[in-house]
């Protein structure tokens, strides 16, 4: 049993720079037992950092922009999220990718209230604002106020369905294409894709000629 | 159907505002390990059935105050599921 | 019972949208985690790794950033499965410590953000 008072979550929790350094050295440390351990082999390390580091918002875009251009795909996708990701060479590590379509009707948004979970194998690291205690606390209680605090005032007529990605299933958000983007090819599209859109806090805007 | 409030100690993937609370499943999400027993090395099953169950946030929350359709969408494994009102 | 981590509905301030950097160590923690987590080694798996954040006290939870828990974590779940002991870590680290120059010169760790 615990008590603890829920209004102390502080916005977000930074290591100072003393706390960043005793990160890096505790880091340093681990790293050098575990090689002289034989658990580790040197450079392995440095390999696995850049399979984390690759991935991000293009991997993420690329789906996007073909679900938009390609019925056939996107039916496809939305079945099947990770067999979706895979016809482009995108390879999901985790368990299963749920897609979900953002329509005139629905508006998709996704939180991990219990920690941090996020289609990393796509989309990369998560912004420190997702995995903060005050977006994971209050997503799924107040989601449009969040939405506005992003910029985002949605319809009064258009319906909310919030994602809690608590388990097995990790979730990317399909916004919905903007307008006046009927004469654009996949490449274009893929540029106007947003992090924040396939998160749920951010929409695609409309694209004008210019 | 509505989430059980089970008294487990451990690495639980409910989260304490839904529980008790009663909604609609609408995805059934394949067999999975229970992180349970993994949170503690336990590798070797059995599996679980889970599923994508949604409740209304009015129902989640006593002051919601946006609109009635508004949803939230959460994986629950099967022993915290009451199958007994289907 | 409710856990620490079990935040979901609480109330809280704003969402503080300035992002955080990642940095070296951070990638490092991470890195580290996936591969001793490999189907080769099985020795944390994430499950483990949040029992671990989720178990280690309120305290930590609340004054630790993100990677911090995960660093603290994850070396809680390696002490528990013998594979090493805080001593040897402590002693590890002191050792680090005290060859740290300004430079870093000779750790052999570049700590600054890859990018």
């Amino acid at each position: 049993m615990h008590e603890h008072k829920h209004d102390d979550h502080l916005p977000v929790v930074a290591e100072d720079d003393a706390g960043n350094l005793e990160g890096q050295q505790i880091t340093t440390a681990l790293q050098a037992l575990l090689v002289r351990k034989g658990l580790l082999a040197a450079g392995e390390i440095t390999l696995e950092i850049q399979n984390i580091e690759s991935p991000g918002t293009h991997l993420g875009a690329k789906i996007i922009a073909r679900a938009w251009t390609d019925d056939a795909y996107r039916q496809r996708l939305l079945a099947n999220g990770k067999n979706g990701a895979a016809e482009l060479g995108i390879k999901v590590g985790e368990a299963q990718l749920e897609v979900v379509p953002n329509t005139p009707d629905i508006h998709n948004l996704v939180v991990c209230t219990l920690c941090s979970c996020y289609p990393r194998s796509i989309l990369g690291q998560p912004p420190s604002w997702y995995i903060s205690k005050a977006y994971r606390a209050r997503a799924v209680r107040e989601p449009a106020a969040i939405l506005e605090e992003f910029g985002l005032v949605l319809p009064k007529g258009k319906k909310i369905r919030i994602h809690d990605s608590n388990a097995d299933l990790r979730y990317l958000v399909l916004p919905e294409r903007p307008f006046g983007t009927e004469d654009l090819d996949e490449q274009e599209l893929m540029a106007l894709v947003t992090r924040d859109s396939m998160i749920g806090v951010a929409i695609v805007a409309s694209w004008q000629k210019k | 159907m509505q989430v059980l409030d089970l008294n487990i100690k451990g690495h639980i993937r409910t989260p304490s505002y839904i529980r008790g609370k009663s909604g609609t499943v609408i995805q059934f999400c394949g067999f999975f390990l229970n992180p349970e027993d993994l949170s503690v090395g336990i590798t070797g099953g059995p599996v679980y059935p889970l599923y994508r169950v949604s409740f209304a946030m009015e129902h989640l929350w006593s002051n919601y105050d946006r609109s009635e359709n508004d949803e939230l969408c959460i994986e629950v494994y099967d022993h915290w599921l009451d199958t007994s009102n289907t | 019972m409710r856990g620490y981590h079990d935040i979901g509905g609480d109330e809280a301030g704003p969402i503080q949208k300035e992002e955080l950097p990642w940095l070296y160590w951070e990638k490092q923690v991470e890195a580290i985690r996936n591969l001793l987590g490999d189907a080769t080694r099985r020795l944390v798996s994430l499950d483990e790794m949040r029992h671990g954040f989720e178990s280690f006290g309120v305290e930590k939870y609340s004054r630790y950033s993100f990677y911090r828990r995960r660093l603290a974590a994850l070396i809680d779940t390696l002490e528990l499965k013998g594979v090493l002991t805080q001593e040897e870590l402590d002693t590890e680290v002191t050792r680090v410590k005290a060859n740290w120059t300004a430079e870093e010169a000779g750790t052999g760790v570049d700590k600054h953000d890859h990018g």
